[in-house]
């Protein structure tokens, strides 16, 4: 049981990027950038955990999903996995959606701006 | 502090981020062109309101399950108490600011696939080779040396640092001045023109970028690690690297102050690693690095000789090409000379040191009555300095291991 969160992160990161590349949205349009962009949004989130952590808000369960490893006080090891499978998941939206309205014909945008 | 008051801080930085990054990629002209810069930026922020959306429904779900599976939770006292499904509303802070700040970096990063690329192939090769591997240790090896022997311990500054002064240093030297000296490479015949000039344009502004960005990290992690006189120290080492090529300062091209700099290049490393071990200033330590500046000005000076005619045609100054070749190359020996003898006045076993001095002045003597006409003979001299520098580095090792047993 101790493995089910971390494995169920793995799974869901590796069907992100399944998405990815079939798509080609995100490390599979532009394998540098979406490095940056994956490695600066898990340092942020990161970040914010600690100071939520160092100021006593964030508090790890005891759940009997997880590890129970930890990385650093409060810290389990799923978290960074966690805010890896997050960023993935945005950045595969969002790339997704620009795709989709990239799609919408020509037209019918030119009919949205007149109504605007 | 609350959860909301956190959130908020970090929402805040991510929209900074997010609209600054956006603002930059889509304000770059070549977007107006064919599509137009408003409507781009419109389908971003559509995107990331869809993306939103869709993350929104997918954490009520999720982060409810997670708390309820009891992996987190929060402290009461600090959160507002107001909850879709069982996730707190500042839960959705995370994805809020990931969707807003990572896009734009994305769309940033991404914006030149799109517009005309620079082509940056081969910049950190050409970096690479341009920063001359074969020196790199010139500059590491002070700065290690200077450190391990006064702390006597591998920590790690002493790590950081010499990776510092091995590479990220070098970078930073040799590349300024490749960018600086393209102009003056052109006219050089000996350079030969345009072919021969090593950077090519479109890579001058990504040059001094990666330089910047692989040294300001460094000092300033360097500089968090000593005192006032490592950032003195570190301050002059770096200004002397940016001064010695750099457009309006180009010391390199002002005789006497172009020996200075240059052996500044090579002993201010050394310096900045006694400041950062907090050294005690004695009087053999201060004979030590003068001698060392010595031979670091001598080094420069005799390397000018070779380039007389080359630089006098394309206007170029230095101390050879003012005081000529003859002077210039006896300069060098009186120099090296003198910083051997100066060895002599520090304690024992510096005055074995003294002995490095011979075979520069063994090399370098035959071109005791050089010309300027017969100045670019010197290079055979020359060439034979990387070699003469690594048996000195041999020697100056062995000593520093004498030392080191004489008074452990």
């Amino acid at each position: 049981m101790g493995v089910l969160y971390l494995g169920s992160l793995l799974l869901g990161i590796g069907c992100m990027l399944l998405l990815d590349h079939r798509f080609r949205l995100f490390f599979w349009r532009d394998a540098t950038a979406a490095a940056i962009v994956t490695a600066v949004g898990v340092l942020f989130l990161l970040a914010w955990d600690l100071a939520g952590i160092g100021l006593g808000i964030f508090l790890r369960g005891e759940g009997t999903i997880a590890t129970g490893l930890l990385i650093a006080p409060e810290l389990p090891i799923e978290e960074p996995v966690f805010l890896l499978f997050l960023v993935l998941c945005t950045m595969v939206l969002y790339t997704g959606a620009r795709r989709m309205l990239e799609r919408i014909p020509a037209r019918q945008r030119e009919r949205e701006k007149e109504n605007a | 502090m609350t959860y909301l008051v956190l959130a908020l801080l970090f929402i805040a930085a991510a929209v900074i981020a997010g609209a600054a990054f956006t603002r930059a990629a889509f304000a770059r002209p070549p977007f107006a062109g064919k599509d137009g810069a408003p409507g781009e930026r419109g389908r971003h922020w559509k995107a990331v309101g869809l993306a939103f959306a869709a993350l929104a429904v997918l954490t009520a779900v999720f982060d409810s399950v997670m708390i309820g599976l009891e992996l987190f939770h929060y402290d009461p006292a600090h959160i507002l108490g107001l909850r879709v499904g069982l996730a707190p509303i500042e839960d959705f802070a995370y994805p809020l600011a990931g969707v807003v700040a990572l896009p734009g970096l994305w769309v940033w990063l991404t914006r030149r696939s799109r517009a005309p690329q620079p082509n940056l192939k081969g910049l950190v090769p050409q970096a690479l080779l341009a920063s001359r591997p074969v020196s790199w240790i010139n500059t590491a090896y002070p700065f290690a040396a200077a450190m391990l022997l006064t702390t006597r311990e591998i920590d790690w500054v002493v790590i950081v640092g010499t990776f510092y002064f091995l590479i990220p240093y070098n970078l930073a030297m040799y590349g300024i001045n490749d960018v600086f000296d393209y102009e003056s490479d052109l006219k050089n015949p000996r350079k030969g023109g345009i072919e021969g000039a090593l950077l090519q344009p479109h890579l001058h502004r990504p040059m001094l970028w990666l330089a910047a960005i692989t040294n300001v990290p460094f000092l300033v992690v360097l500089a968090f690690a000593g005192g006032p006189a490592a950032w003195v120290s570190l301050a002059v080492s770096a200004f002397a690297v940016v001064a010695y090529s750099a457009a309006g300062l180009r010391f390199k091209e002002r005789p006497v102050l172009d020996s200075l700099t240059s052996s500044t290049h090579f002993v201010s490393p050394a310096v900045v690693g006694l400041a950062l071990a907090g050294a005690n200033v004695t009087p053999g330590l201060l004979i030590l690095l003068a001698a060392f500046f010595l031979w670091g000005m001598a080094a420069h000076a005799f390397g000018a000789v070779q380039d007389i005619e080359p630089d006098r045609q394309a206007g170029i100054g230095s101390i050879a090409t003012v005081i000529g070749a003859r002077r210039t190359v006896r300069l060098a020996v009186v120099l090296w000379l003198v910083a051997g003898l100066a060895m002599l006045a520090t304690p024992w076993p510096g005055p074995l040191a003294a002995i490095i001095a011979v075979p520069y002045i063994i090399n370098c003597a035959p071109y005791w009555n050089v010309t300027d006409t017969t100045a670019a003979r010197t290079n055979v001299a020359w060439r034979r300095f990387i070699w003469l520098n690594y048996g000195s580095g041999f020697l100056v090792t062995l000593i520093f291991i004498l030392q080191w047993s004489l008074t452990s």
